[in-house]
C-alpha cells in the first residue's frame, strides 16, 4: 500500500495524508449519519410493509372477540403474575452444613461428671 | 522475636552456602581454584572470604547494586500514577495496572536471567507479546461495544460529525511528529494519540512503531509502543484537567446554557440495525480498521441482539477486565528506564498534549460551527463537542460536569455521549486510514 505515495519528502506526504484521511473520515461518518437520518425509517418502513397485518397494535384489536374476558380473570391473571415475579414462597438455600457451635461450660455435657460418678 | 531469629539465621545459611554450590556465578568461580590451594593453610579465613564474596555476589544480584536513576525516577513516576489513581479517582483501572507495571518493569535486575519484559523467554515477554502484536485491543474494543448504548447516536445521527472534527487532532499531530523529525510511520503512530483512545493507539503503535517493521531506505523503525501507550492512557486520565479550560476560552456563557431537546425513543430494531450497517460502511470504507471496528460493533450486536444476553455479559465484564489487567501492566512494564527514557518520548509527550488540546478545540469549534445551520430548537450545546475526542466515558461526564456549572438544570450526558462513541468510531477510522497509507 506504501507504492500509492510517490512523493519522497514525508513533509508533502504528511500533507496529502492530512487532507485525504480528514476527508474520509469524515466522509464515512457523514455517511453514517446519513444512512441513519434518512436510510433507516425507509428501511423501517418497507420492513413494516413486508409484515403487514403481522402485528396489530392495541387499537386495532376488536373488543368483541375478548367478550368473556372478564375484569375478573386479569387481575387473577395479574396477580399470579405478580406472585411469581415476587416469589412469594420461601426458597432455603439447599446446602446443609454442620457447623460447630462455640458454647460456654455446661454441666451436662462435661466431662468431670461421668455414670459411674468417679471422681 | 523467635521468627526473627529464625529468619536470620536462614538468609546467613543461605548467603553462606551460595558460594559453596556454585551459585555465586563469576566470582565464585574464580575464587575456587584459589581457595583450594589454601584449604590446609587457613581454613578458618576462607570461610569468612566465601562468605564475603557469596554476600558481595548476592549484592551484586540486588536492584540495589544494579539501580540507575532513571530506574528510580521512573519507581517514581509509576508511583505517582498510583496516587493520581487512589486519591483523584482519575481512570483508576488504568492507571493502578500501569502504575504497578512500570514498578514492575523499572526494578534493577542482571540482564540475561530472562527477567526483564523486553527478554526473550520471560513471562512477561510473553504476555507483552499481546502488545506487540494487536492481540489485546480488538479483545478490549469487543468489551467496549457490548457496555456501549448507541442510542443516543442513533437518535441524532447529525452528532456523529462531533466525532470527525475532534480526529482533527490525530491529523494536525501526524504533521507536527514529521516536523520534529520523526519518519511516516512513526509520526502516523504518535498522531493517533489524539485520537484519544488507548486501544486504538497501542493497536496503531504495534503495527507502526513496534521497532521491527523495516522503511524504504534500510532503517529500522523505533520501537515506541511504550511511550504513545503511556502518554495516550495519561492524557486520557488528564482528560478533566485539560478539557474544561478550554471549553471556557472557546464557548462563551450564553452557548453554555443552551438545553438541548430529549432525543427521541429509539426502538430495539434500530439499536440492533445499527452495528450490523455500521460494520458494512465503515468496513468498506476503511478496512483495516477491521480488527477494531469489526470486533467494536461484534460486542455491540451481543448486546443488542437480546439472544445473547451471555455473551455480552462476559465480554463487558469479566474479558474486558482481564484484558485491562494484562494491557495495564505489561505497557506499564515496557516503560523499562534504559528503552523508555529518551528525547523522543519527551517529545512523544509534549506532542500528546498538544494532540489533546488541538482535538478538543476541533470539537467545540466544529460544533459552534454546526450551530450556524441549525435553528432553534435543534441548537446544539457547543460544548458536546469536546466529547468528540474519544477517551470514553471521561470526556462525556467532564462536558456534563461543565454544562452543570453553568445552568445546574442542564443535563448534558446523554448528549455528549453520542459525540464521545463516534469519537471512537472516528479515531478508529483514521487508524485504519493512517494503517493503509503507511502500513
Amino acid at each position: 500500500m506504501t507504492q500509492i505515495l510517490l512523493y519522497t519528502d514525508p513533509i508533502s506526504e504528511g500533507y496529502v495524508i492530512l487532507i485525504t484521511g480528514l476527508l474520509i473520515v469524515f466522509s464515512a461518518l457523514v455517511i453514517l449519519a446519513l444512512f441513519f437520518n434518512y436510510g433507516l425509517p425507509i428501511m423501517l418502513y418497507v420492513y413494516k410493509i413486508i409484515t403487514k397485518g403481522k402485528d396489530k397494535k392495541i387499537s386495532e384489536i376488536k373488543v368483541k372477540t375478548d367478550s368473556g374476558f372478564t375484569g375478573e380473570i386479569s387481575a387473577v391473571i395479574g396477580a399470579s403474575v405478580h406472585m411469581y415475579l415476587s416469589e412469594q414462597h420461601d426458597i432455603e438455600s439447599g446446602i446443609l452444613t454442620i457447623k460447630q457451635v462455640k458454647k460456654t461450660y455446661s454441666p451436662w455435657s462435661s466431662k468431670i461428671y461421668g455414670i459411674q460418678n468417679r471422681l | 522475636m523467635k521468627k526473627l531469629i529464625i529468619i536470620f539465621s536462614a538468609i546467613s545459611l543461605l548467603v553462606f552456602i551460595r558460594p559453596v554450590l556454585g551459585l555465586g556465578a563469576n566470582i565464585a568461580t574464580t575464587n575456587s581454584s584459589v581457595s583450594t590451594a589454601q584449604v590446609d593453610v587457613a581454613e578458618e579465613e576462607s570461610i569468612i572470604d566465601k562468605a564475603v564474596d557469596g554476600i558481595k555476589t548476592f549484592y551484586s544480584y540486588t536492584g540495589f547494586a544494579n539501580s540507575s536513576s532513571g530506574n528510580v525516577i521512573m519507581i517514581i513516576i509509576g508511583i505517582v500514577f498510583i496516587y493520581l489513581g487512589i486519591k483523584y479517582d482519575y481512570e483508576p483501572l488504568l492507571l493502578i495496572p500501569i502504575g504497578t507495571g512500570v514498578i514492575l518493569g523499572n526494578i534493577p535486575f542482571v540482564a540475561g536471567n530472562q527477567t526483564g519484559i523486553y527478554e526473550t523467554g520471560s513471562v512477561l515477554n510473553y504476555l507483552y507479546f499481546g502488545v506487540v502484536k494487536g492481540v489485546y485491543p480488538p479483545l478490549i474494543f469487543l468489551g467496549i461495544g457490548a457496555m456501549t448504548d448507541f442510542s443516543s447516536l442513533i437518535a441524532n445521527p447529525k452528532l456523529m460529525l462531533l466525532g470527525g472534527a475532534a480526529q482533527i487532532g490525530v491529523f494536525a499531530t501526524f504533521l507536527g511528529a514529521l516536523y520534529l523529525g520523526f519518519n511516516l510511520p512513526e509520526a502516523g503512530a504518535i498522531g493517533i494519540i489524539g485520537g484519544a483512545d488507548g486501544p486504538t493507539a497501542i493497536f496503531l503503535s504495534s503495527k507502526l512503531a513496534n521497532g521491527i517493521n523495516i522503511l524504504e531506505d534500510g532503517t529500522t523503525v523505533k520501537n515506541l509502543i511504550g511511550p504513545i501507550a503511556i502518554a495516550a492512557y495519561s492524557y486520557m486520565a488528564l482528560v478533566p484537567v485539560i478539557q474544561p479550560p478550554l471549553m471556557r476560552l472557546l464557548i462563551s456563557k450564553k452557548d453554555r446554557k443552551i438545553k438541548m431537546k430529549p432525543p427521541r425513543a429509539v426502538t430495539q430494531k434500530e439499536k440492533m440495525i445499527f452495528p450490523v450497517v455500521a460494520l458494512i460502511l465503515t468496513l468498506f470504507i476503511s478496512p483495516s480498521a477491521l480488527p477494531l471496528l469489526g470486533m467494536l460493533f461484534f460486542g455491540n450486536l451481543l448486546k443488542e441482539s437480546g439472544r445473547t444476553e451471555r455473551l455480552a455479559d462476559t465480554a463487558r465484564t469479566k474479558l474486558i477486565d482481564i484484558v485491562t489487567i494484562l494491557l495495564g501492566v505489561t505497557v506499564g512494564a515496557s516503560t523499562q528506564a534504559d528503552i523508555f527514557i529518551t528525547k523522543d518520548s519527551m517529545l512523544i509527550f509534549g506532542l500528546g498534549a498538544i494532540s489533546f488540546v488541538i482535538a478538543t478545540c476541533g470539537g467545540l469549534l466544529f460544533a459552534k460551527f454546526m450551530n450556524l445551520f441549525l435553528k432553534g430548537d435543534n441548537k446544539i450545546n457547543p460544548l458536546i463537542g469536546a466529547a468528540g475526542v474519544s477517551a470514553v466515558p471521561d470526556s462525556a461526564r467532564v462536558v456534563h460536569h461543565e454544562g452543570l456549572k453553568s445552568d445546574p438544570s442542564n443535563f448534558l450526558l446523554m448528549h455528549a455521549m453520542a459525540p464521545n462513541v463516534s469519537g471512537v468510531i472516528g479515531s478508529a477510522i483514521a487508524a485504519g486510514i493512517i494503517l493503509s497509507f503507511l502500513g
